[in-house]
């Protein structure tokens, strides 16, 4: 079967961080992660990587409530990245939130898959997994 | 004989002059000769006491067609004192006619002398009425506005066209807290607001040259005490007949408590806006943070079962476990209730009640049927109520399983479920026939949060608060009877939809 490569974790929780990694190595959900703390870390280092078309990440779990660049500001930023790769990044948003406020407002992202309420586990994981791995056979 | 002619139709032409002129000016006369005592009254003076000219007055009966009181007491005083004090009269009084008819007349009595003794008193008759009653409408209708201008409750002022006051009322004085006289004596302009001092010009300019009538605005003025009065003024201007500017009059409503209390709710609002603001805040916090270190707790534990199974194996684990699971649902419950409070313009749908009922059986006919519930229900198919479908699921839901939970020990649960018409409300009455609540006891905290009255499992005390709060943010309200050991009665009242 085949398996994500690599997974890409935006968050500054490091206990999430700590437990997502975990999570995701029990579920054997990927080969590599790529951990940012916040959206400009992450919009500084993906930006390169996606432009680059090497190593890039399959799918982000995307957390919105963080300092310095939250996830929509990191949304709006990468939605502007022009690449002509057309590999697709399927982005979760991952929270703590359960605002329908924040739900909502994930519709007005293309590229956001699904909206994730935390705690995950195993199961949610598989269930990604799933998504992503079928959107790279289409 | 031409002469004789003349000196015969003289005379005649002068009675029929007299008698015209005392009936064009409606003056009659009349003469009293105190020798003979005999009375004559003319044409007119007949005409006015609505008699025939047939009629024969005397003095007595004279005398008694004057108004009982103080006209027949003056008009008595004044002849006898014409006869005995030479003096003669001229007054005006009321007499009854003939005819029952109360007029105000002129009369004029002149007493004749010979050698020193009255021997006549002659006068004058003249109807008056309807110029008296004029005068006195007149008269009347100004003291009426005379007493309104003075006791108005707004301040009333009539100014000249430079800006003087010509008359201002007590009212105004009181406003802007002057005497009559210091009022009057200070200029207008002087205890206008500063900044407002322009605002009245262009409609005193457009009032002068014709191109309106009245105008109303806004003033500051300053009181005496150098508090600033917040008025309504409202200015007029009177023209004479010929369309010429004579003066203005002006009405100033003094605003300032209206002023005054507004501010007071535009704070009062302010601050509950702020207070709604925090509200808001702290669903956030609950939201997010409570639920993000919960979210960790959780995970953790997860890892630790699947990283470290042995070290799970005790007694403690699953309690932690389960203090977690717990403070899960205390951080959901809290969102739910902060989501209910801070929605504020929910619109509402129409919900068919029996539809509701129907999905809500649906969902715990397992539950129905182990615990052998008998349910008695009666609701029209077409009674619909406004709401919010997941509000009405949750709180038809929340009734019905209570309903369960706290049947009698020994029996199953009996349910009966009605809903009726009334007004533009819909009342649905729940009525179980379980354990009953102690209302004298728990009455007031029934609907309160985390409040349990009894000892159950899955008592968690919040199924009630949540319900109420949901019920009432459709506009509804919720009634309790209670009885312990015979059952309670929810009474749901909901507004009706109508359909079109």
């Amino acid at each position: 079967m085949k398996k994500i490569d690599i997974a890409c974790i935006v968050d500054d929780d490091p206990i999430f961080i700590f437990g997502a990694k975990r999570i995701m190595q029990l579920a054997d959900f990927c080969n590599s992660f790529m951990i940012f703390k916040d959206g400009k870390e992450a919009i500084d280092n993906l930006k390169p990587i996606v432009l680059s078309g090497q190593n890039i990440p399959e799918v982000i779990l995307l957390d919105i409530n963080m300092p310095i660049m939250d996830g929509w500001q990191f949304l709006d930023e990468f939605t502007k990245i022009e690449t002509k790769q057309k590999q697709k990044i399927l982005i979760y948003i991952v929270s703590s939130s359960i605002d329908p406020a924040d739900k909502n407002r994930v519709k007005n992202y293309q590229n956001v898959s699904n909206f994730v309420v935390k705690p995950i586990n195993i199961e949610t994981l598989k269930r990604i997994s799933e998504e992503v791995l079928d959107d790279l056979e289409q | 004989m031409t002469l004789i002619k003349t000196s015969t139709a003289l005379p005649q032409s002068e009675d029929s002059l007299f008698d015209f002129i005392q009936k064009a000016a409606v003056i009659g006369t009349w003469e009293v000769d105190l020798k003979s005592n005999i009375l004559t009254w003319s044409e007119e003076t007949k005409n006015i006491h609505e008699v025939s000219s047939d009629y024969i007055p005397n003095v007595e009966t004279s005398l008694s067609y004057y108004k009982e009181g103080y006209s027949r007491d003056t008009i008595t005083k004044l002849f006898t004192d014409s006869i005995e004090k030479h003096e003669s009269f001229d007054t005006e009084l009321q007499i009854i006619t003939a005819k029952g008819n109360e007029k105000w007349v002129r009369s004029i009595g002149q007493p004749i002398f010979e050698n020193g003794e009255c021997v006549k008193v002659q006068g004058l008759f003249q109807d008056i009425d309807e110029k008296t009653k004029n005068s006195k409408k007149l008269a009347f209708k100004e003291e009426q506005l005379r007493r309104t201008f003075d006791h108005a409750v707004v301040g009333m002022a009539i100014l000249d066209l430079k800006g003087n006051w010509l008359k201002i009322n007590k009212s105004l004085c009181d406003t802007l807290g002057y005497s009559r006289e210091e009022l009057m004596e200070t200029p207008f302009v002087d205890i206008t607001y500063p900044e407002d001092k322009k605002i009245g010009y262009k409609g005193v300019n457009d009032m002068v040259n014709g191109t309106i009538n009245h105008f109303e605005t806004e003033i500051r003025y300053i009181s005496k005490k150098g508090d600033i009065v917040w008025t309504l003024v409202s200015s007029t201007l009177v023209k004479n007949d010929k369309g010429e500017p004579q003066h203005f009059v002006v009405q100033i409503n003094d605003l300032t408590d209206i002023k005054k209390s507004s501010s007071k709710v535009e704070q009062l609002l302010e601050t509950t806006e702020n207070q709604n603001k925090r509200l808001l805040n702290f669903a956030h916090i609950v939201s997010h943070n409570l639920r993000s270190h919960y979210g960790n707790l959780d995970m953790l534990l997860d890892i630790m079962k699947m990283d470290m199974p042995e070290t799970t194996k005790n007694e403690i684990f699953p309690l932690i476990k389960e203090a977690v699971n717990h403070l899960g649902e205390t951080v959901e419950n809290l969102n739910e209730v902060a989501a209910i409070n801070v929605k504020n313009d929910i619109e509402l749908e129409p919900i068919n009640l029996l539809d509701i009922f129907n999905k809500a059986f649906k969902s715990i006919s397992a539950q129905i049927i182990e615990s052998k519930t008998k349910i008695c229900m009666d609701i029209d198919a077409d009674i619909y109520v406004k709401g919010i479908p997941a509000y009405l699921d949750s709180i038809i839901l929340n009734f019905l399983t209570n309903a369960i939970k706290y049947k009698k020990a020994d029996e199953p649960a009996k349910i009966e479920v009605y809903a009726f018409a009334k007004k533009n409300k819909i009342v649905l009455q729940i009525k179980d026939h379980g354990l009953g609540i102690d209302l004298e006891k728990h009455g007031n905290k029934l609907f309160g949060m985390y409040k349990t009255f009894h000892k159950h499992k899955d008592s968690r005390g919040l199924g009630l608060f949540i319900t109420k709060n949901q019920i009432e943010a459709v506009g509804g309200q919720i009634e309790v009877e209670s009885e312990v050991n015979v059952g309670t009665t929810f009474n749901l009242i909901f507004i009706r939809h109508e359909k079109n």
